[in-house]
């Protein structure tokens, strides 16, 4: 006999059937949809990380529902800053240091929009407002080529 | 016992492969993750499609993450974190004001999944995986022992053609193979712990 009692192998075994059991009981669709992800990975875009948040800061003051109204948020990468605001009626923001290009708004569901950004750096998403998990991808006249992190409207 | 041929990388190896572009090892991750990522879910009783929502959010930012990330042992306890802040985000933006932490919000009362309910779901992605790479024999054998209710002896003697009193002496010989695997044998109880159980 190996060194494992019969009780430990009792309990091996239904634990074994635990996990097995758990497993099963994840929809296909829920794994299908995790697997399809992976499309979204960033194969050449340099990634411009949040640095700044209005959502979760500590409020300081005004109830949750002003907070809902409008979000501040900022994504660093190395040449660029790109600050954002989002509102009822869509998504403003401005590249920093001002300058031309195009943006495109990527959402996991599949939609991608693109707007231009005017000389001053600045760009718009109006209706319909972006809504849930989004990011940016934004492209200069100098061919600069910046990926924003997920984020969640 | 014989040595089965298998192809069973470690995360280390998936996370290196899925950096890399390769789409197969990226769903070997989802495979082992997807049960931990819907049990969160489940625990905050959330709908099949708020959680798919939720599912959605958390590998698009894996898939993100699989740049920087540096530890793949860490994945785990940042595949929990990151879930539970979106189907936090998500039942604030549903139901506004609503207290999230609130026990009610979780299925079985007993609130946010803790650092223990951590390592119980990673025990299982190890059990799972160790289980995957038995031979087809033994697999057979525990899923019918494993089964709920579990398989009588004397069905498991006939359609494995196996004589009754060998089929417990056969299940110790696959879980000591199923316990040796490196992922498995990582996470063993020492035999203090199991002592003061």
């Amino acid at each position: 006999m190996g060194p494992y009692s019969e009780a430990e192998d009792d309990e091996l075994t239904a634990e074994l059937g635990t996990a097995m059991r758990a497993a099963a009981e994840v929809p296909a669709g829920f794994v299908a949809a995790a697997k399809a992800a992976f499309a979204w990975r960033n194969v050449d875009a340099e990634l411009a990380a949040l640095s700044y948040d209005s959502a979760t800061e500590p409020a300081l003051a005004g109830t949750r529902a002003e907070r809902a109204t409008l979000r501040a948020l900022t994504f660093v990468a190395s040449r660029l800053t790109i600050e954002l605001e989002a509102t009822e009626s869509g998504l403003v923001g401005q590249v920093v240091p001002q300058q031309p290009g195009e943006v495109e708004l990527q959402q996991p569901g599949g939609g991608k929009r693109t707007v231009t950004i005017d000389e001053l750096g600045w760009f718009a998403f109006r209706a319909p407002a972006p809504h849930g998990m989004c990011r940016l991808r934004v492209r200069t006249a100098d061919g600069t080529s910046v990926l924003t992190e997920w984020m969640t409207l | 016992m014989i040595a089965t041929v298998r192809d069973d990388p470690s995360v280390v190896e998936l996370v290196e492969r899925a950096r890399d572009g390769d789409q197969g090892a990226w769903g070997r991750i989802v495979e082992r993750y997807a049960p931990l990522v819907w049990a969160v879910c489940r625990r905050f009783g959330l709908s099949r499609a708020d959680a798919e929502d939720v599912g959605a959010s958390v590998w698009v930012r894996l898939v993100e993450k699989l740049e920087t990330i540096k530890e793949p042992a860490a994945l785990p306890g940042w595949l929990r974190t990151t879930t539970l802040n979106e189907c936090r985000y998500l039942l604030r933006t549903k139901k506004r004001q609503v207290p999230v932490d609130d026990p009610e919000y979780f299925e079985d009362g007993t609130g946010p999944p803790s650092d223990e309910w951590l390592l119980a779901q990673e025990r299982q992605v190890a059990l799972r995986t160790a289980f995957a790479v038995l031979s087809q024999p033994c697999r057979r054998l525990l899923s019918m022992l494993f089964a709920d209710p579990p398989t009588p002896y004397a069905r498991i003697s006939k359609e494995l053609d196996m004589a009754v009193g060998s089929i417990g002496p056969t299940r110790g010989r696959c879980l000591e193979e199923l316990r040796s695997h490196p992922e498995l044998a990582a996470l063993q109880e020492p035999p203090s712990a199991r002592m003061d159980r």
